[in-house]
């Protein structure tokens, strides 16, 4: 009875030393960050008890939890706004942080409703500088389709954060710089602030 | 509706190309030549409205020109035509055409809908084969007609696809813009069409070598009559949208501040891609 005491403490306490530990985790290359990250998303959206429509809430809570660590939303702010970032108040630039995650978050984690047993493969990594690195991917569907998902990643102190995501050649921060700038272009700076603000509001109710 | 719409893009094709043609010596310079320019767009905008309603007068390419330096200046004289178009459109996906897939993914079993795409697919090898050869990609035509000679016969005439599944013979995504564009051919005007969606001149010019190329255009020409050719164009779409789990339409729009300027984004970011595979 004892020794069985013993060993599944010294068990417990091995797991909690290789789920816990910095060190492991430092380790990692940019390619078993993202694709670790991948699994532990998919472990919540296969999680039979967070199934169904009136667990979304609940599925889309944890999933957050799980994934949102990896990315850098300020540096993806800052790369949406371009130019424009340079010109805005650190107030401003809090604001709009947390602003362009809510769409990110709205847009992108409501699309996991949908999930449908597609598979995630790891392609390859290419670390170009010191501290850029991307992370190839590809999604595979029921149907046989794939889509090719690269994620762009930024390392600050030995920290892998994705900065952009680049589905089929598309990349999201791109796509955003462009609505924004032609925003921009016409109207000023707090038109866009409302129009981000509507957006986020209707995607709530 | 084939045959109607050929007939609209020869036509808007003569017209881009004068406007190309008077536009790139206007261009490169901030944005000079107002008044020629903002003539020209008038007259193309009241001819592109025939039949299709909504555009609203003039553009503004003024705005157009901005003075954004990291973003390479997107040519989309003609918004506001293009703006009525896309409305047109996502109208058009919303209340005809997601509803009838939606019915017909609850009825058809995945297994049923991907074998019909892959008959298509199958059908349309001389576009991409053709597109191989003038891409002097002499590998990737010997693939594709490889795997149209196993898919036609192994593979029951195309509804299955074991060049893929046994052989991994993978298909090659050839089309005559990225021909077009592997050519230098710079991609021009941005334009919206109507149920195609986003081109540009490339892609418009493109499109019309590859309806060429289409033998189900031969077959749509010589052996249908048009109600029949809408019909067979209409399945091919709504089956095409539901196979495409991943609804890659509304991914692009929805999450969008501007839907517009998101899938003009989406569409030449791709494009980009493409040509340089």
């Amino acid at each position: 009875m004892k020794l069985r005491k013993t060993i599944s403490t010294i068990c417990y306490g091995v797991m909690l030393l290789i789920t816990m530990s910095p060190v492991v985790r430092a380790a990692e290359t940019p390619g078993t960050l993202v694709m670790e990250t991948i699994d532990r998303g998919l472990v919540v959206l296969k999680d039979p008890s967070l199934k169904g429509r009136e667990k979304s809430d609940e599925r889309r809570q944890r999933l957050w939890k799980e994934i949102s660590p990896i990315f850098n939303f300020e540096e993806m702010s800052k790369r949406a706004l371009g130019q424009h970032w340079k010109k805005r108040s650190p107030e401003e630039k809090k604001e709009f942080v947390e602003l362009f995650t809510n769409i990110l978050k709205d847009a992108y984690i409501g699309k996991t409703d949908t999930y449908s047993g597609e598979k995630i493969v790891f392609v390859k990594e290419k670390q170009d500088e010191k501290d850029y690195a991307s992370v190839q991917t590809k999604i595979i569907t029921n149907t046989g389709a794939v889509v090719l998902v690269e994620y762009r990643m930024l390392s600050n102190a030995g920290k892998w954060k994705i900065y952009d995501v680049i589905i089929e050649g598309v990349s999201l921060v791109n796509n955003y710089r462009s609505q924004f700038s032609n925003i921009l272009m016409k109207s000023p700076y707090e038109e866009l602030v409302q129009k981000i603000k509507g957006k986020t509001g209707k995607e709530k109710t | 509706m084939r045959n109607g719409v050929t007939g609209m893009f020869f036509f808007g094709l003569t017209v881009l190309f004068s406007m190309h043609a008077l536009q790139a010596e206007s261009v490169p310079v901030s944005a000079p030549a107002e008044s020629s320019y903002g003539e020209l767009n008038e007259d193309n905008a009241s001819n592109m409205d025939t039949g299709s309603g909504g555009a609203e007068g003039e553009s503004d390419e003024a705005g157009q020109a901005g003075t954004e330096a990291e973003i390479p200046l997107v040519k989309d004289t003609f918004q506001p035509f293009n703006r009525a178009m896309f409305a047109f459109n996502d109208k058009a996906f919303h209340y005809f055409f997601k509803p009838i897939y939606t019915g017909y993914n609850s009825m058809i079993p995945v297994q049923a809908r991907v074998s019909v795409k892959n008959f298509y697919t199958n059908i349309r090898m001389p576009i991409r084969f053709f597109n191989c050869l003038f891409q002097s990609n002499f590998k990737g035509a010997g693939t594709e007609m490889l795997r149209f000679v196993v898919n036609s016969t192994v593979g029951v005439a195309g509804f299955l696809d074991p060049a893929k599944s046994k052989f991994h013979l993978e298909k090659q995504e050839r089309d005559f813009g990225q021909t077009l564009g592997k050519y230098n051919m710079q991609s021009g005007t941005y334009f919206v069409w109507p149920f195609l969606g986003p081109s540009n001149t490339r892609d418009t010019i493109g499109f019309v070598g590859d309806t060429v190329l289409d033998p189900l255009t031969w077959v749509s020409y010589f052996f249908l009559k048009p109600i029949e050719s809408i019909g067979n164009y209409t399945y091919e779409s709504v089956n095409k949208l539901s196979v495409d789990t991943g609804d890659t339409y509304e991914s692009v729009t929805k999450p969008a501040i501007d839907p517009y300027i998101a899938l003009q984004d989406a569409y030449l970011q791709n494009r980009v891609k493409k040509i340089k595979e």
